[in-house]
């Protein structure tokens, strides 16, 4: 299937699926261990892509992704261009509170080659937070882990009462 | 579906927790305790997705409307729901305002109350305040009385210049009729004289006329007396 759909699947008990779609490999697994490092109550399984779409061929393995996260590497600019390609083979449906947008490498001002308004403009386009983190710093590795995670369980239905499209309102600027 | 589902979750967790009693990894499994509490966890987050897929599900099913009618009402929603975003910011902010200086008021009292060195100079500061604002509101009556007597005094003289423009007009009317007047006299003055030009030159062609009659007719004037006083007569006033 070229393009991925929220609803399509029914999901696994206590399980949580993260999709994490970002040129930079070794950033992904830094991430990705950090998250799995954390302290929760259900199971986490964590997805890594370079691009969308998807091989269709493990389709049937793969459960329900719940959150969608775009990295983007501020001192890459085929990063940009890359999740550019990606998002459109992601479904309209998708982009109500399940897709999330990192910026990572943000600790270093000087190599800065992408601009910000040009993703903050894809924050808007796709109603989709934005995110800022230095992924080579432990702490800051840390305090995203959690709320990716945090932002996992809301996205999953895990916490009753808060649905994914209302947080993502909570977290829209109130500009 | 969802209770079978359930049960297999149940089993599932226990063959997971007998199998994870002699390994223990930290953080890649949850060992999860099969009580009470956990399936109260499970129940919710069933009942939050259901939610969620019944939510997508009902969106899913459109009415078979035409599509440009849905459209509008939709947009003209979307308008109105942009207008109450921005009329409740502006209350928020309206609220936060008020708020704030609610509390300031309530931490300047306080402030007052508690201690007498400090409140010194605060006392002072409010005192210049009030009065300061007695005195602006002082002088922004002077100001409206002064704003009032200056727009008297300016539609005063707008009537003074409209009955002096009314004047004016009158007296020009008045010079405009008293030249036609003479005008008109002096005009009746020159039919006058011409006509007395005329009737001088008339009476002088017949006055000169008589003189060529008496005199041409050889008659002896000077022994008459009356043809003497003619002649004599003629000779004074040509």
């Amino acid at each position: 299937m070229a393009v991925l759909r929220p609803f399509d699947k029914l999901p696994v008990l206590n399980t949580a699926s993260l999709l994490l779609v970002g040129s930079d490999q070794r950033l992904q697994q830094e991430l990705a261990q950090a998250i799995v490092k954390e302290k929760k109550s259900s199971n986490i399984s964590i997805h890594l892509a370079t691009s969308l779409p998807l091989s269709s061929e493990r389709d049937h393995l793969r459960p329900r992704i719940d959150l969608i996260v775009f990295m983007i590497d501020i001192k890459n600019k085929y990063s940009l261009k890359n999740v550019k390609a990606s998002l459109a083979h992601v479904a309209a449906s998708f982009f109500l509170g399940k897709v999330c947008f990192l910026v990572t490498g943000v600790g270093r001002v000087n190599y800065c080659s992408v601009e910000i308004n040009s993703i903050w403009k894809l924050g808007e386009v796709y109603c989709s937070p934005v995110l800022f983190c230095e992924l080579e710093l432990e702490g800051i590795r840390v305090a995203t882990a959690q709320r990716l995670l945090r932002m996992l369980q809301i996205c999953a239905g895990h916490v009753p009462g808060v649905s994914a499209l209302s947080f993502s309102f909570l977290l829209r600027s109130s500009n | 579906m969802a209770a079978r589902e359930l049960a297999a979750a149940v089993a599932a967790a226990q063959q997971q927790r007998e199998k994870d009693k002699d390994k223990d990894k930290d953080g890649d499994q949850v060992v999860a305790a099969v009580d009470g509490l956990y399936l109260l966890r499970l129940r919710e987050q069933i009942k939050q997705q259901f939610l969620e897929y019944s939510a997508v599900a009902d969106a899913g099913t459109p009415a078979a409307a035409d599509d440009a009618a849905r459209e509008m009402s939709v947009l003209n929603a979307i308008e109105d729901c942009k207008k109450d975003i921005e009329k409740e910011k502006a209350s928020f902010w309206n609220k936060t305002l008020a708020l704030q200086r609610i509390q300031l008021m309530a931490a300047v009292r306080d402030q007052m109350k508690l201690n007498d060195n400090d409140s010194q100079l605060l006392l002072k500061t409010l005192q210049d305040i009030v009065r300061l604002s007695q005195a602006v509101v002082a002088y922004q009556q002077q100001a409206r009385v002064k704003e009032q007597k200056v727009t008297d005094i300016k539609r005063q003289r707008l009537l003074l210049k409209e009955v002096g423009r009314q004047k004016l007009m009158q007296i020009h009317d008045m010079n405009k009729l008293k030249e036609e007047q003479t005008t008109g006299k002096m005009k009746m003055l020159e039919e006058m004289h011409n006509d007395y030009k005329k009737e001088k030159n008339l009476t002088t062609v017949i006055q000169n006329l008589f003189q060529a009659i008496i005199i041409g007719s050889r008659v002896n004037w000077a022994e008459d007396p009356y043809l003497k006083a003619i002649v004599l007569q003629l000779e004074k006033n040509i």
